[in-house]
């Protein structure tokens, strides 16, 4: 137990690392503080490793910094949406990993850009206050990713063209479910 | 116990017997004699020393053999025989099998595998009985909305095509069923039948994928069978003829593919179009379009569609053969018939017996049989190859080469034969 | 609104001279997937890809089960690439715990990377000359394909579910003579490959019907977000094993196959490649490799992550290969999400199909590289 509790307090340094400013690999740094510099207390940084950025924003404040990060840091794709349920903090996180093909200094790097929505105890998907705006316009890529987040998650984004069911059954009425409220049989 | 019949008794299965013999004699009488009487009626028996076949002669070949031989010749020189059996749909179904058993083994040669194995003791030699059993014992199942007299009809149809499609290819000097004088105008009139009988099974369906298949199919026939008249006309115009057999005869000395190879190879590409071979079959292409017309057809209508294609494949080769290498053309490799039999008899243990009216079938026959079926199974070997070798090709590069360059190939050809005439190398005075 | 109406519902007529075709899931050029493709004549108006015929959840069924026990079924969506597809997965495990890896055993999964990499590509060459007609390009891959395989199976035990990476290192050694079978079984594959060349990719008429269709240009290619064989095909050069070096995939010299048409055609050779690339890979890594040493790294029971995200990415067949681990100090996963290539490709089916030839659906949609088990996760 006491190897889990010293990597415990490690991941609590990992919090605070944004503060400690020379262990930061150089490049992400750079690109972090670019960020932070034009949208100030919009955006937190959450955590800056070797290849890895992740940014967190507001739902209202998404659009924009997701225009800024594609026209000004270059990243021109979405790898990946997920949606994470948090039921305790009554929210569903939505991580963008972006990455870039055009510009070959970022081909290592994936920055993640979060934003949250609110969660409702009895999800209604499409017609509940679980709602994001939509990358699509931005990043044309994500337009499926979101669907599957749509679907199994119940997020719903709008300005989406095709907000449809893409995996599950079509007759699907449970609840969406990759939700922790969701439990598999038997277990 | 046995796991077989776990509760036998000798009684049922005596039984079982008399019942099995009981119904045999009740349907032979209420239906076997009836056809009996039927065919006495309708088909000319044999005679035989001007006196019908009847059982008593019958019954006396089997100790007099020299009885034997007039009547089998009557049958053999029989019109029922021709049709069914030897230059007609016997003989072509035969081929058609041994070319879904070559095609099989040759392609699994190619595709480095063994092809089919296990069924019969030899190279899975069965496997083509057992495929045919399968599909006679699948349940015909027929779409709701089908139109179903026309979907009954078209695989028949497309058998009995087929079949009057080989009545007309001259295998041997004086084989052939139908000897017309326009025969080449006969083969067009049936190849044309084909497109008719897709596009009626195809449309009968009333499905998606065979309408587009029956679309497609044609398409594809009806603008290759222009090209595949239209290479032919130099055939005619060197030979003088429209009757096959009398272009077989022509080409005593050459074959027409010296004169005119590329009439052959615009034939060839057509020929292959016209029977839906890999490269050009798209009306079956599965990964698009299912089955294509063939989709909605199960057990034996299957195979019966199956059988007629394969036909149609063996009478197309035969054509080639006809029209471009010389039919039964070819060096006499058959040695004649011993002329001590017909004088002296046979010598089988204490019997001697001398025979008249041997031998039953002539030399040239025979010989003229064993040349165009090896020229044939050459043709049709080259028309399996392809499978092995091309991907399938587009519907619009279809037409195109069909439109395009086979129809202006084609003229090519007919100028080289009109040419070949004006110049004095063939016709009168010439070579041939 | 049609947006509201189940896909399979959407069937009636807008137009006369349309019709809508069900490709799949029952249709021997869909896989497990359905494409609801309009045509109108011969040409198609619009595709709408329908995938999930084979869901399974893995993702949700990874959130219930620990690290060590997630490694089976993570697999299982391409058992044909199953090093690969748990690669990201391992890669994120270990730094999650913090595991460093003996150099042996980085090399043996490349090596291992690498030869299912051949084995997953020749599957899909093999459907791919099936799906265009040429029986001969579906039997020779998926002969040779044994080579592969058994020498898979000399390494893993098994021949297509491997589970042969875990957190690290990998499971067991390689046998003892299995350099000098590995480097002649791969000589000899790589022979066979080249005759690919030959009788497929120079044929005439494999260009004449792929060449100029389905083409998707490099702004295309980089907006859709696509990946892989189908992103190297537009020329963009970008493969993950040498844009971001897992492994010792940096002590490799490995070379990216990029093609510029981004048709069919270069989409179909790309894979092709790669494979001949896959052999180099192999023959260099096998000069490298230590000869002996330790393979793995002795892990505590029910090893837990602390409260850490991370996102690991590897070069599959099918193209970048990346896995998000959300941890919660549990034995669990609080999430996991892979974002796997198949899907990012899906994009480009209703892109690419739209105004096509329905001839050349199948030429299309299999030059995507996709996989619908894949996709469906």
């Amino acid at each position: 137990m006491s190897d889990t509790d010293s990597r415990k307090q490690e991941e609590t340094e990992t919090k605070l690392v944004v503060e400690k400013q020379d262990d930061l690999p150089k490049f992400e740094k750079e690109q972090s503080n670019k960020i932070t510099e034009k949208f100030g207390s919009k955006t937190e940084i959450a955590f800056v490793k070797p290849d890895r950025v992740r940014v967190n924003v507001k739902k209202e404040d998404i659009l924009e910094v997701a225009s800024f990060i594609r026209d000004e840091l270059h990243y021109d794709h979405a790898e990946s949406v997920t949606g994470i349920d948090f039921p305790t903090d009554k929210e569903i996180e939505v991580v963008y990993h972006l990455g870039s093909y055009t510009d070959p200094k970022l081909g290592r790097q994936v920055l993640s850009l979060a934003t949250r929505a609110p969660r409702e105890d009895v999800p209604n998907p499409g017609n509940d206050s679980t709602r994001l705006p939509s990358l699509r316009d931005i990043f044309y890529s994500v337009e499926f990713h979101e669907r599957e987040c749509f679907e199994m998650l119940g997020v719903f984004f709008e300005g989406h063209p095709d907000n449809r069911r893409l995996l599950l059954p079509e007759d699907w009425a449970d609840l969406p479910p990759l939700r922790k409220d969701f439990k598999i049989k038997g277990r | 116990m046995s796991v077989i019949a776990p509760k036998f008794k000798l009684s049922y299965f005596i039984k079982s017997l008399t019942d099995n013999i009981f119904w045999i004699i009740v349907l032979l009488t209420l239906i076997g004699i009836p056809i009996i009487m039927i065919v006495l009626i309708f088909v000319d028996l044999p005679v035989h020393d001007g006196e019908l076949v009847n059982p008593f002669l019958a019954f006396t070949m089997i100790f007099h053999p020299e009885l034997a031989v007039p009547f089998l010749k009557s049958i053999i020189y029989s019109d029922f025989f021709k049709i069914a059996a030897f230059p007609g749909f016997g003989f072509a179904a035969l081929l058609a099998a041994a070319t879904i058993f070559a095609e099989r083994k040759l392609l699994a040669k190619m595709q480095l595998r063994v092809g089919p194995f296990y069924c019969g003791k030899f190279e899975g030699i069965l496997q083509l009985m057992g495929d045919g059993l399968k599909l006679i014992s699948k349940e015909i199942i027929i779409p709701a909305k089908a139109d179903k007299p026309l979907f009954w009809a078209a695989p028949v149809l497309f058998v009995a095509t087929a079949a009057a499609f080989v009545a007309l290819i001259p295998v041997a000097p004086g084989w052939v069923v139908a000897d017309l004088d326009l025969g080449l105008i006969a083969v067009f009139a049936v190849i044309g039948f084909f497109p008719i009988i897709t596009v009626i099974s195809s449309w009968s369906a009333n499905s998606k994928y065979p309408f587009i298949g029956g679309i497609r199919a044609l398409h594809q026939m009806v603008s290759f069978e222009i090209p595949l008249i239209l290479s032919l006309l130099g055939v005619t115009i060197l030979t003088g003829t429209l009757s096959l057999s009398e272009i077989v005869h022509a080409q005593e000395n050459y074959w027409l593919i010296v004169f005119l190879p590329i009439g052959a190879i615009v034939f060839f590409i057509s020929m292959l179009a016209e029977l839906e071979r890999i490269p050009f079959d798209l009306p079956e292409a599965e990964s698009e379009i299912v089955a294509g017309w063939l989709t909605e057809f199960s057990g034996m209508m299957y195979g019966l569609v199956q059988l007629g294609s394969y036909i149609k494949l063996y009478a197309f080769a035969g054509l080639f053969v006809v029209l471009f290498l010389g039919g039964w053309q070819g060096p006499m490799v058959v040695p004649p018939f011993p002329e001590e039999i017909i004088t002296e008899g046979i010598q089988a243990g204490p019997i001697t017996v001398q025979i008249a009216g041997l031998p039953i079938v002539s030399q040239e026959m025979l010989n003229g049989t064993l040349w165009f079926t090896l020229k044939t199974v050459a043709v049709i070997f080259f028309i399996l190859i392809p499978r092995g070798v091309f991907p399938r090709i587009r519907i619009d590069m279809l037409l195109s080469i069909g439109w395009n360059k086979l129809i202006a190939l084609a003229f090519v050809n007919m100028f080289i034969a009109v040419g070949l005439i004006y110049a004095g190398i063939l016709g009168p005075g010439g070579i041939w | 609104m049609t947006a509201k109406l189940p896909p399979g519902l959407q069937l009636e007529k807008e137009d006369d001279k349309i019709m809508t075709l069900n490709v799949g899931p029952q249709h021997p050029g869909s896989g497990h997937m359905r494409l609801i493709i309009k045509v109108d004549g011969d040409f198609i108006v619009s595709c709408d890809p329908d995938p999930g015929y084979v869901h399974r959840g893995e993702e949700k069924m990874a959130e219930y089960r620990n690290y060590i026990t997630n490694i089976p079924h993570l697999e299982r969506p391409v058992i044909h690439d199953s090093c690969n597809i748990l690669y990201p997965y391992v890669l994120g495990v270990e730094e999650l715990l913090g595991l460093e890896v003996p150099e042996r055993a980085k090399y043996i999964r490349v090596i291992a990377a690498e030869l299912n990499r051949i084995v997953y590509t020749l599957y899909w060459l093999g459907i791919y000359g099936i799906f265009l007609g040429h029986s001969t390009m579906f039997m020779w891959p998926m002969g040779d394909r044994e080579l592969a395989i058994d020498l898979l199976e000399k390494l893993t035990g098994a021949r297509v579910t491997h589970s042969y990476f875990v957190p690290g290192g990998i499971r067991n050694d390689a046998p003892a003579n299995f350099e000098d079978v590995c480097i002649r079984q791969v000589n000899y594959l790589e022979k066979r490959l080249r005759t690919y060349g030959d009788i497929f990719y120079d044929n005439p008429i494999l260009i004449a019907r792929t060449e100029n269709t389905g083409i998707l240009t490099r702004e295309d290619a980089i907006r859709l977000g696509t990946t892989g064989t189908v992103l190297r095909a537009s020329g963009v050069d970008f493969d993950i094993r040498t844009k971001e070096p897992y492994d010792v995939y940096d002590e490799l010299d490995v070379h990216t196959n990029v093609l510029k048409n981004g048709d069919s055609y270069d989409r179909s050779k790309t894979p092709w490649l790669d494979m001949l690339e896959s052999c180099n890979i192999i023959r260099q890594a096998l000069e490298k490799m230590p000869k002996s040493g330790s393979v793995r790294v002795k892990l505590k029971p029910n090893p837990k992550g602390g409260d850490d995200e991370v996102y690991k990415r590897v070069e599959s067949g099918r193209g970048s290969l990346g896995t998000y681990i959300v941890s919660r100090s549990k034995p669990e996963p609080y999430r996991l999400k892979m974002s796997v290539g198949s899907f990012r490709n899906l994009i480009c089916l209703p892109y690419l199909l739209k105004g096509e030839k329905l001839g050349n659906m199948p030429a299309v949609y299999w030059s995507l590289n996709y996989w619908p088990v894949e996709a469906d996760r």
